[in-house]
């Protein structure tokens, strides 16, 4: 624990928590300043925001490199298509992100939730009120939602700031052939940020239960390191192909459906549906988890 | 709290694990109810999707493909097997009157568009920016874009099996299923002889328009469909004439070619393939029949297989031998499909059994 996250703590502490007294806040106001120290707590420490910078400047890395490299792209996908159009560096960063660095950023954040607590002795205080356990725990995960929405944004906004200003902008030309204007276009890659990160929520969310096993947030971040792993080696078997389309990750690259014309939804919202279901049984997990809980565990 | 209370609350994700696994399990089962139709016959049925027409349809066509064919990487990219019988694929397709077409292979994170509007085709391929385009001849017999057009087209497919019907198919109707929202019926065809290695065809029927929505091809052997083609979702409007036009985007390269007036037969189907002939040798891209209906056998002629070391080579090495007056050869059998490559460069390919090819191997012409 690095002295700002006892700062940060310490801020919640203020923020209408009394962590060193048995109760815990009520309902209404209370549930909502809660919510608020969570954030504070996320994006009170200095790791979040070096995570965050790294992400944004994944864009501009890669951006550079295609204009060095001065060449038309004979790369396909999107990648080949940032040196005539600088709104794909915004596509292009975000798809790049999502297999490792995303993830990593979702881990080290969701492992340290509630273990962070744990291992601080701040948690402690926090489960001695029952009836805030559950509160806790859904507010840790909005905080972890806000965070996975804030990363993909900001890996939006670096490729946003690093396309325009490296490369030609122009009218967006969609995998079906059709050009659309370059807002529609931009609308399109912040939904696929969206997606991107609602594509994050499953692997939060047993971050988040891994989180609620254990007071150390380095076990936890690579417990749940070593799961998303585990998924993406399951995934690459084709022995097993019967599995796959249950695993993590399988939908996660739908998100460049939203570049057809006209989008493509269901493997959209398949993938959404997934996600939705290893958050529900890992969330559910977890509160069965924190609210069954010993004080001192 | 008592450890009994606790530990029940481990009852809440063990829950959420049942719901989830559930819906993932019964959820499609439910979708697929069978809806209740009245009875028909296997003759009128059949009689009304052979003369079944409708104006034009667009919708989207899910195919999943699994032939048993080896695996053989680094081969797969450039392999000359028609994708669709590899994998599962997705595409949108739209047909309106004899001459207008669009398919719309959705890719992963890339599109293929194969459109035609009767006088212009163009295919585009959004993963090398390259788009081509065809001129049509003014009247063509049966502009054939690209074979993926009718691979996509379940009605297409349909009508393969369809035209395969003769004596020696039993065809029942074995029930009623929902396929892409629509009531249809089920029309099964069974092979009677044991020579080939399709077990059963299987084809949705719509009960209003008559038009094949699914087909689905099942091996003698396993429970496990070979192939499926079929609409998740269709709809009976037809068209509007821009859905066919196709604008090249900027920056595309855009190749022109166009089609002579006659158009050369590249692509038939086994029913249209020319019959045995000694007089006109086979060559690689142009087989010779041997057999029909179920047991048809193409053969191949002058295959150069140079499979130096590669998995082919391995694949060769452990293939069944088998021998006779024609000479000898290497057997590769897989749940469908099954070829016979002799040692003079002959190839010859069927949904049959290794026996079957086996014996017809004298008829092949060297």
């Amino acid at each position: 624990m690095s002295p700002s996250d006892v700062q940060a703590v310490a801020r919640r502490s203020n923020s209408g928590q009394l962590p060193e007294s048995a109760q815990r806040p009520g309902a209404g106001r209370h549930t909502l300043a809660l919510f608020g120290a969570e954030l504070h707590l996320v994006f009170g420490r200095a790791r979040t925001w070096v995570l965050l910078a790294v992400l944004g400047l994944v864009p501009l890395l890669v951006g550079v490199a295609i204009r060095l490299s001065g060449s038309s792209g004979d790369a396909e996908g999107f990648i080949g298509q940032v040196a005539g159009n600088g709104f794909f560096l915004i596509v292009a960063s975000l798809g790049l992100s999502l297999p490792f660095f995303l993830p990593t950023a979702v881990t080290v954040i969701s492992g340290e939730s509630l273990a962070g607590e744990s291992s601080l002795g701040t948690l402690r205080s926090l489960l001695t009120a029952p009836a805030g356990r559950s509160r806790l725990l859904a507010a840790k995960m909005v905080a972890l939602a806000v965070f996975c929405l804030t990363a993909t944004l900001t890996v939006w906004l670096g490729g946003l700031i690093a396309g325009f200003v490296l490369f030609p902008v122009g009218d967006v030309v969609l995998l079906s052939g059709s050009t659309v204007s370059l807002t529609d276009g931009l609308l399109r890659a912040l939904g696929i940020a969206v997606l991107i990160a609602g594509s994050l929520l499953g692997l939060a969310g047993i971050g988040l239960f891994v989180s609620s096993l254990t007071s150390t947030p380095l076990a936890a971040m690579a417990a749940t390191f070593g799961a998303f792993i585990v998924f993406g080696i399951l995934g690459a078997i084709p022995q097993i192909d019967e599995i796959h389309p249950w695993l993590l990750m399988y939908g996660w690259t739908s998100f460049a459906d939203l570049l057809r014309d006209p989008p493509y939804w269901d493997a959209i919202v398949r993938n959404l549906l997934m996600q939705g279901a290893y958050l529900a049984v890992f969330y559910a997990a977890a509160w069965a988890r924190l609210t069954s809980r010993d004080v001192n565990g | 709290m008592g450890a009994a209370r606790r530990s029940r609350r481990w009852l809440v994700p063990v829950t959420a694990i049942a719901v989830v696994a559930g819906v993932g399990a019964l959820g499609p089962v439910v979708a697929d109810a069978s809806p209740d139709l009245p009875g028909i016959t296997a003759q009128d049925l059949l009689a009304k999707v052979q003369t079944a027409k409708v104006d034009g349809l667009s919708g989207t066509v899910r195919s999943a493909a699994d032939l048993g064919l080896p695996a053989l990487p680094g081969v797969e990219g450039e392999s000359q097997i028609p994708d669709l019988l590899t994998g599962e694929h997705t595409a949108r397709v739209a047909f309106a009157g004899p001459d207008k077409a669009r398919v719309s292979v959705l890719d992963h994170m890339a599109e293929r568009v194969l459109t035609t509007d009767g006088k212009t085709a163009w295919a585009y391929d959004s993963a090398k920016r390259e788009a081509v385009k065809l001129a049509l001849p003014a009247r063509p017999a049966a502009p054939k874009v690209a074979p993926e057009r009718e691979a996509y087209d379940p009605q297409a497919v349909a009508k393969k099996f369809l035209a395969a019907i003769d004596p020696s198919t039993a065809v029942d109707v074995t029930g009623t299923e929902s396929v892409a929202g629509r009531d249809a019926y089920k029309l099964r065809l069974v092979p009677k002889t044991d020579k080939t290695t399709v077990g059963s065809v299987t084809l949705a029927i719509d009960s209003k328009t008559w038009v094949p929505l699914e087909v689905t091809v099942l091996p003698r052997t396993g429970s496990d469909p070979a192939l499926q083609v079929g609409f998740s979702s269709v709809s009976f409007d037809v068209p509007a004439a821009s859905t066919f036009a196709f604008t090249p985007p900027k920056g595309v390269k855009v190749t022109e070619k166009t089609l002579p007036a006659i158009t050369p037969k590249k692509h038939s189907t086994p029913k249209a393939l020319p019959k045995a002939d000694p007089n006109k040798p086979a060559t690689a891209d142009r087989p010779t029949v041997i057999g029909e209906g179920w047991e048809t056998i193409a053969v191949f002629r002058g295959v150069e297989l140079d499979p130096g070391n590669g998995p082919l080579a391995q694949l060769l090495a452990n293939a069944r031998t088998v021998q006779g007056s024609w000479g000898s050869g290497k057997i590769l059998t897989s749940k469908m499909v099954s070829a016979l490559i002799t040692d003079d460069g002959r190839v010859l390919v069927g949904l049959v059994t290794a026996d079957t090819l086996a014996a017809a191997a004298p008829q092949a012409p060297r």
